[in-house]
């Protein structure tokens, strides 16, 4: 299988140049490099290929995918991959990106077939909602929405923040800088269907939605954000310290879509579906993103940042 | 003087003092057309979500359920008993015509403020060809084209049982727990070349 890899981990010539051109524009705003977000892009030389073990003993261990809702073929290979993932990496949960239920809302063949083995394992799903979603799936539970469009839980000290990016109104955003402001979590992570940057040909950036966004998770100290829409893997480079990922390959794909020679992406691939495992232990969240033939596409690790202080100006 | 009345008149004050005696001795004070517009727009929803709650009483509750199915069956079933309530509705009922225009100018003034690639943005993925009536269900194959947050928050808010959707080159308000087009303005959403 081929892989189309942007900025390839094997140059790291390449790499050096972005980072070294990035230097000036870090250091024009002070306010953004407070923001200490790290990527390091090296993965265990000892896992070339396929899943990788987690870091740690003790960490919190979950998995991602988006747009995953077809009912085809490749979305069940795809639970195939997942579920054997586990077996080396035994993640808890599984965050869904949106776009859980295309078309006829079919749940056995969209969503209770392809992932049997880890709903067996009671493995709890949270979704989002995408715009092929009808938001009365927020009562299904197996979604674990609480009946909600938009809601939050933690996880051993990880606070997540699932919105409904489709109609972010006034509420939404009350309710998200209510919730931001009051989580001391190291971890602020927030998910939802529409990427806040993305370097698609087809959709792009959502920049109506990140004008609203991102003034709050810059505030409250987000540190990761989870979307999918574009049906590829992408991640992005720290965009005002901020990582982002586009997830949204876990059954459709939109292929060769990502625009070749972007200065967004950090790393991209769009050859075929994927889907993310991450762990977090201590400051630290290690991802890693894999093809729906289990190939290991992408994977390093991303430092919490650290809030600014209430004071402190935020553009 | 009940407290409303006392509240209201002591907020003419103002105008009063400053458009002078003879002015506020033969001219009654203006309505602001547009405020009425929107004034208006509210009281037809609130009417509705009167009728959308007594629907509700008369459906099974809607509560979480493992079964998907259960959630489809509910939401056709309340959809049904909104149609029986209002049978006879018609495009405008809610919008109004005066706040359709209202809509229709500040819609315009959005786009107007948007880049041609943000407009193109909006406007991706709409289902352009898709039939619209209402009382019509919203049709599960078709996406729900995300509303561009920086036009909501200029708009009336509405009650969490409604939602402005844009579609093709209209507004509707969709019932989202009967997942039902409730109003639809049309041609609001305009053409601006790129």
């Amino acid at each position: 299988m081929s892989m189309r890899v942007h900025r390839s981990s094997r140059r790291p010539a390449l790499l050096l140049t972005l980072f070294l051109g990035a230097l000036p524009l870090v250091a024009s705003a002070p306010s953004v490099s407070a923001r200490a977000a790290a990527i390091q892009d090296a993965a265990p030389a000892a896992a070339a290929g396929g899943t990788l073990a987690p870091h740690a003993e003790k960490s919190l261990r979950f998995a991602v995918i988006g747009d995953s809702g077809t009912g085809d073929k490749p979305q069940y290979q795809v639970g195939e991959r997942m579920n054997e993932s586990r077996s080396v990496f035994p993640y808890e949960f599984v965050l869904m990106l949106g776009d859980n239920i295309y078309g006829s809302e079919d749940f056995p063949k969209k969503f209770e077939r392809p992932y049997k083995a880890l709903l067996d394992l009671k493995i709890p799903f949270y979704a989002s909602l995408g715009n092929h979603d009808d938001p009365n799936q927020r009562f299904y539970k197996p979604f674990n929405m609480d009946g909600k469009r938009y809601y939050t839980f933690e996880k051993e000290g990880a606070r997540f923040f699932a919105l409904d990016s489709n109609y972010m109104d006034q509420p939404q955003v009350d309710w998200l800088e209510k919730e931001l402001s009051g989580s001391k979590n190291t971890w602020k992570i927030v998910y939802f269907h529409h990427p806040l940057y993305s370097s698609g040909a087809r959709h792009g950036s959502e920049v109506d939605l990140r004008t609203v966004l991102e003034p709050l998770f810059l505030k409250y100290g987000v540190s990761v954000v989870f979307s999918g829409h574009e049906h590829f893997y992408e991640r992005l480079k720290p965009q005002n310290g901020i990582t982002y990922f586009t997830n949204g390959g876990a059954a459709k794909l939109r292929e060769g879509n990502i625009r070749v020679g972007s200065e967004m992406t950090a790393k991209g691939f769009d050859t075929d579906r994927s889907y993310m495992l991450v762990e977090i232990a201590g400051k630290t969240m290690y991802f890693q993103a894999l093809s729906r033939t289990g190939e290991l596409i992408d994977s390093g690790s991303v430092e919490a940042v650290k809030a600014p202080p209430a004071e402190a100006t935020v553009r | 003087m009940t407290p409303f009345v006392f509240l209201f008149a002591l907020s003419l004050l103002p105008v009063a003092a400053s458009a002078g005696p003879v002015l506020a001795a033969s001219q009654p004070a203006q309505a602001n057309p547009i405020g009425t517009a929107v004034l208006g727009f509210k009281e037809r929803v609130a009417e509705y979500i009167k009728l959308q709650h007594q629907a509700e009483s008369k459906v099974p509750k809607l509560t979480e359920t493992n079964d998907a199915s259960n959630v489809q069956r509910r939401e056709a079933e309340l959809a049904a008993m909104i149609k029986k309530l209002r049978p006879n509705a018609n495009e405008g009922d809610i919008f109004g015509e005066d706040f359709r225009a209202v809509l229709a100018r500040e819609v315009r003034r959005d786009f107007l403020g948007r880049s041609a690639a943000d407009r193109k943005a909006v406007m991706q993925e709409q289902p352009l060809k898709m039939r619209l009536g209402v009382n019509m269900t919203y049709p599960t194959d078709k996406p729900l084209k995300t509303f561009p947050s920086q036009l909501l928050r200029k708009l009336p808010e509405l009650p969490p049982e409604l939602e402005y959707r844009i579609v093709a080159h209209h507004i509707v308000l969709r019932d989202v727990i009967a997942n039902l087009i409730v109003d639809i303005a049309r041609d609001v959403v305009p053409k601006i070349a790129d």
